[in-house]
């Protein structure tokens, strides 16, 4: 039997580290400026849950800030630029979509692709995390879980109305987290991160988003297989 | 609820059985997509036993596959596990065995110290290696085939491949403590544990493989291997038996020889009600009324509500305990498979 090979110490000073982190903790904190947009569109449409969508989108800007410290910490200085271009795609089909008043491609852009993707990464992330950087993250795992909650609940007590329009949505979007994951594979590589762990952990959230939601274990599985398209 | 995890035998199989399935997309997918596939629950299961009783349960595909193994794709075949484990937990079953590799992953990889997954803590006590169950049935398989065989168990060498693993060593006990067998020969890597092993016992000769084997007239094999391992036929006593109870079971096609009978170890045959489709597509080793004894382990536990791990760690197998599961197991419809 093969043995387990134990994992390099990671230099979280080192030129590389230092490197792919400024783009690494750019799409985090773009992410959760976007995120904290997208909430803040969405109040406008679901005035039934305006509170709680605006609660939503403050604690987004809050991650945002954990998320810069977590850069000043290591004397980081992000790449936005880089961050932008990185969710320009899914962002623009959120706009696209919220200027068309499609409310469940805008949830499952952001609720539950961009918070499965969000967790994913975090969870995957916080074992090779600074000491630092792991505290703000744990605490905002645990957060993103109810983001989750909302675009499921949401979607769940519309499904039979949304089933057709998420289809599509998935179709449209979840290929372009399949690139986006391979553009950082290698920077989170750097990191620690594993890209397979990445899309292993990404699919198990969407899954059970999906089967949350009320699709069956076969359209989880036919569904999920869209993002392969990209490859 | 009971659930089994279990995974496919090779990339060739998880290909066909995909496409098996309907779902040609992932039918051409290659190693790749396997190690960062999630685990998916593939098959609801009704049992009913001789008895009457009907129990519900749940097939866990983990998409691992042994080829990660071999490839050294070593954190995704522990994901595969871990991932899988999580995934029952999560849909409440209550009792789940880890099936073939699984639970030779968990041990070997030390997985117990992986308590917290993302959002879920692990509760061991929710799952069972099936290893008591299958040591039993070996045992029982011995016993009842090896006098057929014109052996006589009073006479007989034993030898144990694989003697300080689970089940080796509950094999052993059990020889030790409920048979009369003249002379266990004791095979495996570890010294150390070989030289525990024979302490616990007070008895048992330490051999090295190709010295043990010409000497056995009963040859338990449940090493468990990825690549298996050469055995030269022609050292082989006539009689032997050889029962094939390591995982994956491929020693009837290395070995051919008159007087060598060799029989798939660790099986029972069931004449219970078993409605699943799953089990058609992915258990190829063995046919419609067989099945792995650490999946029936599972079953057991649940029809006598025994939420508990009732096998877990290594070398804590009494006899007691396999006196325990197989009382269960001929209550409910299981028997050893004596037919190779």
């Amino acid at each position: 039997m093969p043995q387990l090979e134990a994992s390099a110490a990671i230099d979280f000073r080192s030129e590389s580290y230092q490197d792919a982190y400024s783009r690494i903790n750019a799409i985090v904190i773009e992410g959760e400026q976007e995120a904290h947009e997208n909430y803040t569109k969405l109040a406008d449409f679901l005035p039934d849950s305006r509170d709680q969508l605006h609660s939503l989108a403050k604690m987004e800007s809050r991650h945002k800030k954990g998320f810069e410290a977590c850069g000043r910490n290591l004397s980081v200085t992000p790449d936005m630029e880089f961050a932008s271009q990185f969710f320009s795609q899914l962002h623009r089909n959120f706009q696209d979509a919220a200027s068309q008043g499609n409310i469940v491609t805008c949830l499952l852009i952001q609720s539950l692709i961009i918070e499965c993707f969000a967790i994913a990464a975090y969870n995957i992330y916080i074992p090779v995390a600074d000491d630092f950087a792991r505290k703000i993250t744990e605490g905002v795992v645990k957060d993103e879980y109810s983001h989750l909650n909302f675009g499921e609940e949401w979607l769940k007590a519309h499904f039979e109305e949304s089933k057709t329009e998420l289809e599509a949505a998935n179709r449209q979007n979840l290929p372009i987290v399949w690139q986006m994951l391979n553009q950082v594979e290698d920077d989170a590589h750097v990191l620690g991160m594993e890209k397979e762990a990445l899309v292993e952990d990404f699919m198990i959230q969407y899954g059970e988003a999906l089967s949350n939601i009320g699709f069956t274990n076969r359209d989880v599985m036919r569904l999920s297989a869209m993002g392969l398209a990209a490859v | 609820m009971f659930g089994l995890i279990g995974h496919l035998t090779s990339l060739e199989h998880a290909q066909s059985v995909a496409n098996e399935l309907g779902y040609p997309e992932y039918a051409n997918q290659g190693l790749d997509f396997w190690c960062s596939a999630p685990p998916q629950i593939v098959d609801d299961i009704t049992v009913t036993s001789i008895t009457g009783q009907k129990i519900y349960g749940k097939y866990v595909e983990s998409c691992f596959l042994p080829e990660m193994l071999a490839n050294r794709r070593i954190k995704a075949a522990t994901r595969k596990i871990i991932n899988a484990m999580a995934h029952a937990q999560k849909h409440g079953i209550d009792i789940t065995a880890l099936g073939g590799f699984s639970s030779i992953i968990f041990e070997n990889f030390n997985l117990q110290q992986i308590q917290q997954v993302r959002n879920i803590k692990l509760e061991f006590e929710r799952f069972t290696t099936g290893n008591t169950h299958t040591a039993y049935i070996i045992c029982r398989q011995l016993e009842q085939l090896a006098p057929t065989l014109g052996i006589e168990l009073s006479k007989a060498t034993v030898a144990v491949c694989g003697a300080t693993g689970d089940i080796g060593s509950a094999v052993c006990r059990w020889l030790n403590e409920r048979t009369d067998v003249a002379e266990i020969l004791l095979i495996a890597r570890n010294q150390e544990r070989l030289h525990d092993l024979q302490a616990e016992l007070g008895r048992g000769k330490i051999m090295d493989l190709t010295d043990a084997l010409p000497q056995a007239d009963i040859i338990v094999w449940v090493a468990s291997m990825p690549k298996g391992v050469e055995i030269d036929p022609a050292t082989l006593k006539q009689p032997c038996l050889l029962i094939d109870g390591g995982y994956p079971k491929n020693l009837a096609t290395k070995v051919q020889r008159p007087g060598v009978h060799i029989l798939n170890g660790g099986i029972v045959e069931h004449s219970l009600d078993i409605d699943w489709k799953i089990m058609k597509i992915v258990n190829m080793d063995v046919p419609g009324r067989q099945l792995f004894a650490c999946f029936a382990e599972s079953m057991l536990l649940e029809f006598e509500k025994w939420y508990t791990n009732f096998s877990w760690g290594r070398n804590r197998i009494t006899v007691e305990k396999m006196d325990q599961i197989g009382h269960a197991s001929i209550k409910h419809g299981f028997r050893p498979l004596l037919d190779s």
